[in-house]
């Protein structure tokens, strides 16, 4: 439901006589604020819990961002710590393990959006054509149930089994067979983090595109039949249409968060493989930040991301539109 | 990457002493972590550096015996008691306590006891005669407690108890002096004699507790040796293996003989502590010929220690798991037989004895002889001398300061006292029972009330009074007393400094390049090229600054 169909909604709700199905901004234009006020007050009642949330937890805590210009120390206080000007963002740019950290984190998320993201998607299609219930939420059941390990167990499993001593390793050196290993090989560790991530999270995801499915009429499928269309033409003529707007809202918070990467699974693991291929802005500013005190240049990397993360959103958002999908959200 | 240590920390099970071993492991967490423990801030007003302190700070040395050591302390290793005392103590003999209500901060590595009707505390209370009230956090996340409660003074609970690894940036510079009571007026020079349990602790343990030039912290004395290289000498004698190792090379060739990957065993563990121990990596600095301080990462003997380490790796005999650096198995693998070769903190001897003699009657670990690298003589740095405080909260109320010391005198009883009794065992009937010859034998209640608590607040002078595992004390003192020979203390031992903040993180590349190098990620060319980084980050600004400091003493 975008924005102006809740408008129309609380429109006709109120009991406004006769609105037109006017969606065009000349009529909204017309409209005073304080009208629009009094006429919307009940909805905008509701939304002050949420919005009273987001000021405590979100933009009052944004306001601490400050000491990304400061030589912050907690002891002091924002108020007496000494201004440092864009010297932390110099050190920040000019830091090559900061930089280094950039290429990783850009390199798993291009990674994982191509072999990851479309992963649920595609075991939703392949379950959506289960027909058996009981089957279904079975495989449902054993796919989600990785989602709520925390990734020390994760990881640890992993270990076990395609670790130097694990599983597979000992059953083939006890037939004489060269071992491997994939958990300390840094030229493979992009495999094996997407594949954990895979393992753990791709059940889970398919929860929304499930609820999208559902929606699908299944008349449609029906009438295509009559028609003649095969099971291809159907899934891209019906399925795959009805899953877009889905899928480029995922796509667009994905990109959003497309600058924050496994912190734990790359902290668990970083040892493994080293911090060459493992470091990503996340860990940096951990480390920086939090294990060695340095909270000023931990906070202008953070911030770095931040910006960097919100340009991509809107960038996203944006490219939506020219696609003609409304995606996170649209001007009225 | 010190979170990789503390998880080590977090495998223990963790009483008194025995979390000794625990101690070791974060004394082995030489290098950037000793950076954290002495870090700095550079906004205005902290103060950084290091001032000696005057001799009406350090309190006077009274030492008092109430049990004589069957293994005595030779230069300075822990005397070990082998036999229990026929009469015990009261060394204070009233409580002397006003009855006031005390909060308290501790970690815990184990499970939180109950506070409601656990007779341990009130048996302890009942000595002290004030009630103590903790709060305990898990010792794994301790530091970020830690951090977020010193962050805000007025939160500060009355005694705060603060491990060296856990000490936050900027503790020095600036919390100690704005949250923690000053305790020099009160314990220096021959004041401290109203507290003669207090007066029995050693000087290093008091000095090391001065922080710009005043006295703030109760120590809990630390050993001059923390960590050891162990074997599993059962699992060698019934491979008919004595081990002989009188050098590196030694000890790579015996791991390569001991390794047998298709029955599921392995040489060693991550051995790269043990390489800094052979190899005489200094703690921190080390001083050339020249008397020019050279630091840990420029040092010849760190490059030798890493070249070692590359060379045990790459020999194929660390476990897998130890390559993929989960190095908190690294004590579950080691005493299931797994591997057979391990670096661990001394005081984990006797708790793997604790948690292994039931299953396996057979169990015994034994560290290997001192030895060099080059098979020369062996180089050991002494250990912090203390590796815990504790703090008491700012207060103008000098009666309520006085009071805390003094239930301070009571927690700090040496062995052969009744205090020290009931802190270690609890209550006999209740917490313990004792076996034909006399030896504690903990029930199961124990095992819920009697977790390690008050001993964190402070400790007596360090002993070895595990009586009751076999040939334990004999094996452990002896050794000690031998290793103790090679012990020599580094430079500014002892010695709380506060680094400004700016140098903080320029050692960190160091902790991943340790791991890459052994792992044979990169190479020592890398080495001389992160030296040049540190160099040009700071390093040698932090020399000067150590320097200026070395040259006023």
């Amino acid at each position: 439901m975008t924005a102006s169909d809740v408008k129309d909604g609380a429109r006709s709700g109120a009991g406004t006589p006769a609105p037109p199905p006017a969606r065009t901004p000349v009529v909204q234009r017309k409209i005073g604020w304080r009208t629009r006020l009094r006429r919307d007050r009940s909805l905008l009642i509701m939304t002050l819990p949420a919005v009273g949330l987001l000021v405590v937890f979100a933009y009052i805590p944004m306001l601490g961002n400050v000491i990304a210009w400061q030589n912050y120390s907690p002891y002091s206080g924002f108020f007496n710590s000494s201004w440092a000007g864009w010297s932390n963002f110099e050190r920040v740019f000019s830091n090559p393990l900061f930089l280094n950290a950039v290429g990783n984190t850009l390199t798993i998320t291009a990674f994982q959006l191509v072999f990851f993201f479309p992963v649920p998607i595609v075991l939703a299609l392949l379950l959506n054509s289960v027909i058996t219930p009981r089957i279904r939420t079975t495989i449902q059941s054993i796919v989600y149930l990785p989602h709520f390990f925390s990734w020390v167990l994760v990881v640890t499993l992993f270990q076990q089994i395609f670790g130097g001593a694990g599983l597979i390793n000992q059953t083939l050196r006890a037939h004489g067979h060269q071992g491997f290993d994939l958990m300390t090989n840094p030229d493979t560790f992009l495999l094996l983090i997407t594949m954990q991530s895979v393992w753990k999270d791709a059940g889970w995801g398919i929860i929304i595109f499930l609820a999208a499915l559902s929606t699908v009429s299944p008349e449609l499928y029906e009438a295509s039949a009559v028609d003649g269309a095969s099971r291809w033409r159907r899934m891209w003529h019906i399925t795959l249409p009805a899953l877009k707007p889905v899928i480029i809202l995922l796509l667009i918070l994905r990109l959003g968060d497309a600058l924050t990467v496994g912190f734990e699974q790359l902290i668990l693991q970083r040892g493994a493989v080293g911090a060459e291929v493992s470091e990503v802005i996340d860990t940096f500013v951990y480390y920086q930040g939090v294990v060695y005190g340095d909270w000023s240049f931990a906070a202008a990397a953070g911030l770095v991301k931040g910006v960097v993360s919100l340009g991509l959103v809107l960038g996203a958002n944006k490219l939506a539109h020219v696609f003609g999908e409304s995606g996170v959200y649209k001007r009225a | 990457m010190n979170t990789r240590t503390d998880r080590r920390l977090m495998d223990l099970q963790v009483d008194r002493r025995s979390f000794l071993g625990m101690l070791a492991a974060g004394a082995a967490v030489v290098g950037v972590p000793s950076l954290l423990s002495a870090c700095g801030g550079s906004s205005a007003g902290p103060t950084t550096g290091y001032v000696a302190a005057g001799a009406d700070v350090i309190p006077t040395y009274v030492p008092i015996e109430y049990a004589k050591p069957d293994f005595p302390s030779v230069n300075g290793s822990t005397p070990g008691f082998a036999t229990l005392p026929a009469e015990l103590v009261q060394s204070v003999p009233t409580p002397p306590g006003k009855g006031t209500a005390f909060t308290a901060m501790t970690p815990l590595w184990g499970t939180i006891p109950p506070k409601s009707g656990n007779q341990y505390y009130a048996a302890v209370d009942e000595m002290l005669g004030s009630t103590i009230d903790f709060q305990i956090t898990d010792g794994n996340t301790y530091g970020d407690k830690l951090a977020t409660v010193l962050a805000s003074s007025r939160d500060v609970p009355d005694w705060v108890c603060v491990p060296t690894w856990n000490l936050p940036p900027r503790f020095g510079s600036e919390i100690v002096g704005n949250v923690f009571q000053d305790l020099t007026p009160y314990l220096g020079g021959d004041k401290v004699k109203d507290y003669p349990n207090l007066a029995n602790i050693p000087t290093d343990a008091w000095r090391y507790c001065v922080f710009n030039g005043k006295l703030y912290g109760l120590p809990f004395p630390g050993e001059i040796l923390t960590d050891a290289i162990f074997y599993r000498k059962d699992v060698l004698d019934g491979l008919g293996i004595t081990p002989d190792v009188t050098s590196a090379q030694d000890l790579l060739d015996l791991a390569v003989e001991i390794t047998d990957t298709n029955a599921g065993r392995w040489g060693t563990e991550d051995l790269w502590n043990s390489a800094a121990i052979i190899f005489a990596v200094p703690p921190k600095w080390k001083l050339d010929d020249a008397g020019k301080l050279v630091h840990r990462v420029e040092s010849e003997e760190y490059r030798a220690a890493l070249e070692w380490n590359a060379s045990v790796f790459a020999a194929g005999v660390v476990h897998p798991d130890a390559v993929a650096d989960q190095s908190g198995d690294a004590k579950q693998r080691f005493q299931s037989g797994k591997t057979l070769i391990a670096n661990d903190g001394l005081g984990s001897w006797h708790e793997a004895l604790r948690d292994n003699l039931a299953s396996n009657p057979e169990f015994w670990q034994q560290p290997f002889a001192p030895f060099a690298g080059d098979g020369g003589t062996p180089v050991l740095f002494k250990g912090n001398p203390a590796n815990i405080f504790s703090f008491l909260k700012k207060s103008d109320d000098e009666a309520r300061i006085k009071e805390l010391l003094s239930l301070a005198d009571v927690l700090a009883a040496p062995f052969g006292t009744t205090e020290f009794d009931v802190v270690n065992n609890g209550v006999e009937g209740v917490h313990f029972t004792r076996d034909d010859q006399g030896m504690p034998v903990p029930t199961d209640l124990a095992a819920t009330e009697l977790q390690p608590t008050y001993i964190f607040l402070v400790d007596g002078p360090i002993a070895n009074t595990r009586v009751q595992y076999p040939g334990y004390v004999e094996a452990s003192s002896t050794w000690q007393a031998a290793a103790s020979e090679f012990v020599t203390e580094p430079v500014f031992f002892g010695q709380q400094i506060s680094e400004p903040q700016q140098y903080a993180s320029i050692a960190q590349p160091f902790v991943d390049l340790e791991k890459d190098i052994s792992r044979g990620r990169k190479s020592l060319s890398d080495l001389d090229s992160a030296i040049a980084t540190w160099k040009s980050a700071g390093g040698d600004e932090l020399r000067t600054f150590y320097q200026d400091i070395l040259d006023k003493q």
